[in-house]
């Protein structure tokens, strides 16, 4: 009896993996492969109510592709914590997800990206600026499909300030109320970065730490404490600037793409977007620097499918589907045969994001020492914001900052 | 003299009570603003994170019907629905283990009693969070990381640990005269029946606690949600929701919204509390004669 069952099961076993043989020889023989891809997309790129690109694009991709049979798993990460969430566990990860460049060392060190090579390289390279080609290089090797830009800029009230105007920030505080995030330190180092401060040279050489002291930041931290003393100057924080914008308090607001569709709305055809004023320091005109990165599109190394990953990802970052996330949701392009098009050249809120990202930025280091520059900087802000750096310890408390940002101490 | 002498007692008494009502006043006052500050918020017409004004200039019901409504971006209703779902099942399971570890500590008496003790004395004095990584990769090699078992994996997460918070339930047990437990023993119960049937009627003021310390746990708990959901939204519990209409692209469209969301959140535990309360009072009273 127990023989007779042995047999059985092993005829039952013989059986299921003949079975098995014959199932994938015979999807081979069709030439459709069937795969299963997760994309993990910010919420607004798969929300209804804005056109659902994700899904749109995910199709027409599956449409160009009928060598696979795709399965799409979407899940829900914006791009400033997908990478953490990848390098936690990539195996358990999405095949497809978007970052913001600033985390790509998290994901290198991970080893959780995929290097882009060969025909994928080139056509991201044909496609993309110097500039932007950099800020998803690590040592030399591309690690994503890069889809956007990411900075700040300046949004104005055009009856207040003219074109002129608003080249330089002292003239406007002149003419009307400036609002600037002042304890953000993503946005005060462009005051110290535009009079010659610099951070890991040129922001790849960790070694070389960062110079926020000497002369050339005192005079920076000095011309600050001035500045927070002028009436005409608000400090931005916790949403104080849009509100000031909405109740007409304030007239111009430092903020990036995400918030041109809320100032549209509030300022409708008066508003105005810039790249960013030059600044008078001891009568010298200094540019300010944004930090900026880009957005990117990154394949998981651990993925099981990875010519397609890599091929949709490619898809997901082409001109075809920028143009589109552009008219759904406004995201400002990067591809250069997009931005060659007139009609997205004269969008002001691409010219702006693109001027200040060609112009009046630098790339925002992603060296690992990077994560020990914010606090000392917002510390900066708000000392002077608290009026407990002054004109008479501005010079201890800017080395004091500059100690910290190279400290590896907590 | 004597009229006066009570007279001024009474006086006295008065001024204290004038004093105290005061400073009661300006405390609750205090304590009472911030709440009071989200719940005007929550009814703010006006957008935005940062007002001018401490009252709002117009009030509306929109935030909360956008909450309910506008489901493509964030999916409040079915955030609310997960967090619910779990927390319920999570505070029945670990209401049971607490309180059946509890009286098997106050109660039996066995080798590993002592020994359990001061394990879960030292086990609980880490944080719960410092194990969060690895009890990720458990829930991920047993699968319950993906799809709909997350929700169960949130509610294993929740209760597991819960027999360890013995300490409270078991002091309340000890202080049941064990007189009522050898009646009990002499009339043919067994060491369960004498649990459900006798100490848990007696203990409703701890029954009462121990619900609404593990149903507020997962409620309001966000480390965990966030790990274990990752990119999953549709098994988002509130927390992570809230978490999400704070960030940058979000903030202006949906602060009045967040407000909103955090005056709902706040109702079930209002409920649950108001509907146990009753039983806080009630206890011992009439358990043991003379």
């Amino acid at each position: 009896m127990k023989r007779r069952l042995a047999i059985l099961m092993a005829a039952v076993m013989g059986i299921c993996t003949l079975g098995g043989c014959g199932r994938q020889e015979q999807s081979a023989s069709g030439g459709v492969e069937h795969i299963s891809l997760m994309i993990w997309a910010p919420s607004g790129d798969q929300s209804k109510d804005k056109g659902e690109w994700l899904q749109t694009c995910c199709n027409a991709f599956a449409e160009e592709h009928p060598e696979y049979d795709i399965e799409f798993v979407y899940g829900v990460a914006d791009e400033a914590t997908a990478a953490d969430a990848v390098a936690q566990d990539a195996e358990a990860s999405a095949d497809v997800f978007m970052f913001a460049n600033d985390n790509i060392t998290t994901l290198t060190d991970a080893k959780a990206a995929a290097k882009f090579g060969g025909i994928y390289a080139d056509e991201i390279i044909a496609t993309n600026s110097e500039a932007v080609l950099d800020s998803v290089k690590v040592d030399g090797y591309i690690y994503g499909v890069p889809f956007t830009t990411n900075t700040w800029f300046m949004y104005y009230d055009k009856r207040v300030f003219s074109e002129e105007d608003v080249k330089n920030l002292d003239t406007m505080l002149e003419k009307g109320v400036v609002s600037f995030p002042f304890t953000n330190s993503w946005y005060l180092p462009a005051f110290y970065i535009g009079n010659g401060c610099t951070l890991f040279e040129d922001g790849t050489v960790e070694e070389a730490g960062v110079d926020f002291a000497g002369e050339k930041a005192e005079e920076v931290t000095d011309y600050l404490i001035d500045l927070l003393a002028n009436p005409n100057f608000v400090v931005d924080a916790d949403g104080s600037g849009i509100a000031g914008m909405r109740d007409g308090s304030i007239n111009a607001m430092f903020s990036g793409s995400w918030e041109a569709g809320n100032l549209q709305e509030i300022l409708g055809e008066n508003m105005g977007v810039v790249s960013l004023p030059t600044y008078t320091l001891n009568g010298e005109e200094k540019q300010m620097m944004s930090y900026a990165g880009s957005k990117v599109i990154g394949v998981n190394s651990r993925s099981k499918h990875m010519v397609a990953a890599v091929q949709l990802a490619i898809y997901l970052g082409s001109a075809k589907a920028q143009s589109l996330r552009y008219e759904l949701e406004t995201v400002v392009p990067c591809n250069t045969e997009l931005l060659a098009d007139e009609s997205i050249a004269a969008d002001m809120l691409v010219k702006a994001q693109n001027d200040t990202f060609n112009n009046t930025s630098i790339l925002q280091p992603t060296v690992g020492a990077m994560k020990n520059c914010w606090s000392p900087v917002e510390l900066m802000g708000k000392g002077i914001r608290n009026k407990t750096v002054t004109h008479e310890n501005s010079k201890e408390q800017t080395q004091a900052m500059n100690d910290a940002m190279n400290s590896d101490g907590l | 003299m004597a009229g006066e002498k009570v007279k001024s007692a009474k006086q006295k008494r008065l001024v204290n009570n004038i004093i105290v009502h005061i400073v009661l006043a300006v405390l609750a006052v205090i304590w009472v603003f911030p709440i009071f500050w989200v719940v005007l918020t929550s009814f703010r017409a006006e957008k935005g994170s940062y007002v001018s004004t401490f009252f709002p200039q117009n009030y509306t019901l929109d935030n909360y019907i956008k909450l309910f409504t506008d489901t493509t971006l964030l999916n409040f209703p079915r955030m609310f629905a997960n967090t619910l779902i779990i927390a319920i099942c999570s505070c029945i399971l670990s209401t049971f283990y607490v309180l059946a570890v509890s009286y098997c500590l106050s109660r039996l008496k066995f080798k590993l009693r002592k020994p359990y003790m001061n394990m879960a004395m030292i086990l609980g004095l880490f944080p719960g969070f410092m194990s969060m990584v690895a009890v990720y990769f458990i829930l991920k090699a047993l699968g319950l990381s993906e799809g709909g078992l997350i929700r169960l994996a949130l509610i294993l997460c929740y209760s597991g640990g819960a027999g360890l918070g013995f300490q409270i339930a078991k002091g309340f047990f000890d202080t049941i005269p064990l007189a009522i437990d050898e009646a009990a023993l002499i009339d043919g119960c067994t060491r369960w029946q004498i649990f459900w049937k006798i100490t848990l009627p007696l203990s409703k003021p701890v029954i009462v606690y121990t619900v609404l310390t593990s149903f507020i746990g997962p409620w309001v708990d966000f480390i965990f949600a966030k790990v274990i959901c990752r990119a999953n939204a549709n098994y988002y519990t509130v927390a992570i929701g809230l978490w999400r209409m704070l960030e940058k692209e979000y903030i202006d469209n949906w602060y009045t919204c967040f407000a909103a969301g955090a005056v709902l959140i706040s109702i079930p535990i209002a409920a649950l509390f108001m509907f146990l309360q009753r039983y806080y009072v009630d206890g011992m009273s009439g358990a043991v004669k003379g």
